[in-house]
């Protein structure tokens, strides 16, 4: 059998397992753990310079409350809602469009169209920073969620069509013959067929965006000034303190901020169904 | 209920000329089977009638109307396929009924044409299951219901069966014949394996690399095939070719010259070859007698004997090295490398020219 139980290997080899395994684990999650820790820290730790020792006490209450008190992280939190669904819903639902396309359709360009999808992939977001700032502000979407929502959506759509189309191009094609020959019309087929078989992929590709989007700083700052259209990574800032940075503070803003993405993953988590194929074909 | 007509129809893909013009006339209720090797365009000829592939040039009619341009659902027909595309996501039911459901079929209507599909092929107790709670014949059989319930001019089957086991092919070999008594519609089948052709086709369909080399009924085929293709293709064990040289013989008889030196005289039947023509002489392995009876003997060294119960094989080689097999009675025994004599009935030989063409057929069905 390969690979070789652990159990019944040499006895120096599972001792080293044995102790390699948890310290790879600890070193993996070291700097969630740092935050964690920190996060229920007195503020008094980290002035006197106990960054990753033992809490002097254990101030969870306090901190994240404070989170709440001192901040407008509530709003910040519903800012990034605001830019994240409609990004998702946006991106995945023309991707799936866009995906269909490219792997059901045979026409002219279609290789050519699907390489320009991928080549924005390649394009290093920083640099368009500057374009896409004045571009927003000639649009007068400076400054506001819609501004956000869209360019993000054109900035995902890229990465999107390549996901869904590999997916689509994996489906037996003989379901959309099938269907064809049974005098189905195609947005029906797409519809009706083909969309219920892509839930997998959509609610892979959906936990994915919402990540992607909900963790955008850069966007974030570039593209909104206001603490109105501010989503929480770039709202987080204000947790600063005026004269010294309140890092316990920052952290357990962190932690409440990266909930949301956890919770979606655990929604999503029934839909990735491996093989929902199964049966359409001979298999 | 529609006759199917092909006129000089051609499909190419870029410079890759698959199907190279093809006549053929199926009658209104046949069931007409198209067969050959892998890549002979059997399949491809299927999908350019039922729309799934555009016809390059030529004409397609079913029933009497022009149908090369016209969408596969408008065509009346209704395809079943090899890996049987049932829609995964839903119930046996559901899959029978969505072609009409989406093609705005009132309730009732849809209701009654399923039951109907689902009592001629014993559906009943699987309905509400889905696809992969399904076996592989029962999966095909859900394939076929929902060919049914569309109730088409013409049922197209792409290899239908190639993807069950052995025994569960006869038992849907037999199922689909009887579908076919009891509909009397038009049937178009692709196979390659020819028990299913002989067995199911009123009218078989010899394709070789996109150009149709004989039409006729299952046995005409067998025993009065129009090539060396044919010949060689119809039949299992396949026929033996022995490549030698034929002579014309007083009162329009045919000498062939035979290996280890003997000769047969065939009766001409008012074919001619000139004199020591390259000819290819075909004998089918369960036409040869063991018992050395016949018209002319041919002597060779046996290779390998396979005692099958039924039957026996015996594969030989012949003097001049070439191999030779023949079908004996189940009981029939030889040695290894023993030195066998097999007759040649001389009604059972078939001649063929160096290009391949027929000279003469053997006239056992005569």
């Amino acid at each position: 059998m390969f690979p070789t139980p652990i159990a019944r290997t040499k006895p120096w080899i599972q001792r080293t397992y044995k102790w390699l395994l948890p310290i790879a684990l600890i070193l993996w999650l070291l700097p969630l753990i740092g935050i964690a820790v920190t996060s229920i820290r007195p503020s008094s730790d980290l002035a006197a310079g106990n960054y990753f020792g033992w809490p002097s006490g254990f101030d969870f209450i306090k901190n994240y409350s404070a989170v709440f008190e001192n901040s407008n992280i509530g709003w910040y939190i519903l800012n990034s809602f605001k830019v994240t669904i409609p990004t998702v819903i946006g991106a995945v639902a023309l991707s799936c469009l866009t995906g269909y396309a490219l792997a059901v359709y045979k026409f002219k360009g279609n290789l050519l169209v699907f390489f320009m999808f991928v080549a924005g992939n390649f394009v290093p977001f920083q640099i368009l920073a500057i374009p896409v700032r004045d571009l927003t502000l000639k649009l007068g979407m400076y400054n506001t969620t819609t501004g956000l929502v869209l360019f993000h959506v054109a900035f995902q759509t890229g990465f999107c069509t390549l996901f869904m189309r590999n997916f689509i191009k994996g489906l037996p094609f003989a379901l959309i013959e099938s269907a064809r020959v049974e005098g189905v019309n195609e947005w029906k087929i797409f519809w009706h067929i083909v969309m219920p078989l892509m839930r997998p992929a959509i609610a892979a590709l959906s936990v994915l965006i919402f990540t992607f989007i909900w963790n955008d700083y850069f966007w974030a700052t570039i593209m909104a000034q206001d603490a109105s259209v501010r989503p929480v990574t770039a709202g987080m800032n204000e947790l600063k303190g005026q004269w010294k940075v309140a890092w316990e503070l920052i952290a357990a803003a962190s932690i409440v901020a990266a909930l949301p993405p956890v919770a979606m993953f655990f929604l999503m988590q029934k839909h990735f169904i491996a093989g929902l194929t199964l049966g359409a074909t001979k298999g | 209920m529609a006759t199917v007509t092909l006129q000089n129809a051609k499909k190419s893909f870029g410079d890759a000329h698959i199907i190279k013009g093809v006549d053929l006339q199926i009658a209104d209720g046949e069931f007409c089977v198209f067969v050959g090797p892998s890549g002979c365009g059997k399949s491809t000829l299927l999908r350019m009638i039922a729309g799934l592939e555009e016809i390059t040039s030529g004409s397609l009619q079913i029933g009497g109307k022009e149908m090369a341009t016209v969408e596969p659902a408008d065509r009346g027909v209704a395809m079943v396929f090899q890996s049987y595309a049932l829609y995964p996501h839903m119930t046996v039911r559901d899959n029978i009924g969505f072609g009409l459901r989406m093609t705005g079929h009132d309730k009732a209507d849809i209701e009654k044409r399923t039951k109907r599909a689902a009592d001629m092929l014993q559906l009943g107790p699987m309905m509400e299951r889905k696809p992969s709670q399904l076996s592989g014949g029962q999966r095909q059989r859900v394939a076929i219901g929902r060919a049914i319930v569309r109730e088409p001019d013409v049922f197209l089957f792409d290899e239908p069966l190639s993807n069950l086991d052995a025994a569960l092919r006869v038992q849907m070999r037999t199922e689909i014949g009887k579908l076919h008594q009891d509909l009397k519609t038009t049937m178009i089948y692709v196979t390659h394996d020819q028990v299913e052709a002989m067995t199911m086709a009123d009218k078989i369909v010899v394709l070789q690399s996109g150009i149709i080399e004989q039409v006729g009924a299952p046995l005409d085929l067998y025993h009065r095939p129009n090539n060396l293709f044919v010949a060689g293709f119809i039949g299992s064990p396949k026929m033996n070719f022995i490549k030698t040289t034929a002579s014309p013989g007083a009162k329009g008889k045919i000498n062939v010259a035979l290996p280890g030196g003997g000769r047969i005289v065939l009766d001409g039947k008012g074919a001619s070859v000139s004199e020591n023509q390259q000819v290819t002489l075909g004998v089918r392995p369960e036409h040869v007698l063991v018992d050395a009876a016949g018209d002319a003997k041919l002597k060779g060294s046996l290779k390998l004997a396979e005692y099958l119960g039924s039957e026996t094989m015996f594969y030989l080689a012949l003097e001049d090295g070439s191999d030779f097999s023949v079908k004996a009675d189940g009981l029939a025994k030889a040695a290894n490398n023993a030195t066998m004599s097999v007759g040649l009935p001389g009604n059972a030989c078939h001649l063929f020219d160096a290009s391949g063409k027929t000279i003469l057929n053997g006239s056992l069905l005569d």
